[in-house]
C-alpha cells in the first residue's frame, strides 16, 4: 500500500471541490477514522482557499497537495509558487469579541492550527511556500474504510 | 454526490412568518458568496426570520462560517438597539443567549463540528426537531 500520494491542480476555487475529494479519498486508502477525515478535509480546503485568494489572489497557479504517512503520523505537504507569505504568522480574530462587533473572516488558519497538531510553513528554495500539516497517532489501526467493513 | 451548492427555499409560519433555506451539497469558499446574496435578496423582499436547514450540507468550511455572521449581523441590525447589545452581552456570558432571526437546523457532524470549533455555536440556536425550530422564532 502506497504510503505517499500526490495531488497537482489548478489553483482555482471551482477546484476546491477535488481537492477535497483527493484528501478524502487519500486519507481512507491510508486507514484514517471517517471523524479525522472530515478535519483533514476541512483543514486542506482552507490551506487551499487562503492559497487561492490570497497567494495568488486568484491569478493563475498551481498547488500541490502529497499525502504522507510516516508510520503513526500523517504529514499532508501543501505547495504552492506564489509570494512569499506564512500565515502560520498572522494573528488569529479575536474570539473573545462579539460576532456583531468584529469583521467577518479570517478563520482559516485558525480553524486548520484546531484540527492538525502542528502546522509549520517553509520557504521553498525554488520559490513559492509550503505549509506542513502534522497529525500523530491518527490512524485507526485497519487499512478498511468504515463502508468495507462487514456487518 | 454532488458537491455544488444547492439552497431551496420555503416558507413557515410560527409566531413570526419564517423563511426556509434548505441547503443541499458543499458550502465553501466557491459558494458562500451565493448564500450571502440568496440571503440578501429575502432580506430585502421583507424576510426577518431564517431558518437554515443544514441536515444535507454535507460540508462547510470557514467562508461558509463568514456568509453566517454576514447574515447573523444583517437580520439582527434590524432590531439592535443600546439594550439588545447589552442583553446579548450577558446572555453571551452567562450561555442564555439564543439568536432571534437566524437559527440552525440539523447540522451534519461535519458542519457542527466546524460551528463548534469557531464558537459559533455560542450565537446561532441549533434545533434538531423543524417544529421546534419554527416554534422557537
Amino acid at each position: 500500500m502506497s504510503t505517499n500520494s500526490t495531488l497537482h491542480i489548478t489553483a482555482t476555487l471551482d477546484n476546491l471541490a477535488t481537492i477535497r475529494r483527493f484528501v478524502t479519498d487519500t486519507a481512507a486508502d491510508l486507514g484514517v477514522n471517517q471523524t479525522m477525515i472530515s478535519r483533514l478535509e476541512l483543514a486542506v480546503d482552507e490551506v487551499a482557499t487562503n492559497i487561492i485568494c490570497h497567494g495568488y489572489r486568484e491569478q493563475s497557479g498551481t498547488i500541490e497537495i502529497e499525502l504522507s504517512r510516516q508510520g503513526e503520523t500523517l504529514a499532508i505537504y501543501v505547495r504552492d509558487q506564489a509570494p512569499s507569505f506564512d500565515p502560520t504568522a498572522v494573528s488569529p480574530p479575536d474570539l473573545t469579541q462579539s460576532l456583531h462587533t468584529r469583521e467577518p473572516g479570517g478563520l482559516g488558519i485558525y480553524i486548520t492550527k484546531q484540527v492538525m497538531d502542528t502546522v509549520t510553513h517553509r520557504l521553498l528554495p525554488q520559490g513559492g511556500n509550503e505549509l506542513i500539516l502534522v497529525k500523530q497517532r491518527i490512524f485507526s489501526g485497519t487499512s478498511l474504510r468504515d463502508e468495507d467493513v462487514a456487518t | 454526490m454532488d458537491s455544488k451548492l444547492q439552497i431551496s427555499v420555503s416558507h413557515e409560519t410560527g409566531r413570526v412568518p419564517i423563511t426556509v433555506f434548505h441547503l443541499k451539497g458543499d458550502l465553501d469558499a466557491s459558494s458562500y458568496k451565493q448564500l450571502e446574496t440568496q440571503a440578501r435578496e429575502a432580506y430585502q423582499t421583507g424576510a426577518r426570520a431564517l431558518l437554515l436547514d443544514l441536515h444535507e450540507l454535507r460540508y462547510m468550511s470557514s467562508a461558509g462560517l463568514q456568509a453566517l455572521h454576514i447574515i447573523f449581523t444583517m437580520l439582527r441590525s434590524a432590531e439592535a438597539s443600546p439594550e439588545s447589545n447589552q442583553a446579548m452581552k450577558q446572555g453571551l456570558r452567562d450561555g442564555t443567549f439564543h439568536s432571534a432571526y437566524i437559527k440552525l437546523f440539523r447540522p451534519t457532524p461535519a458542519v457542527l463540528d466546524v460551528l463548534k470549533t469557531a464558537g459559533f455555536d455560542m450565537y446561532l440556536e441549533i434545533h434538531s426537531d423543524f417544529k421546534e425550530a419554527v416554534a422557537s422564532f
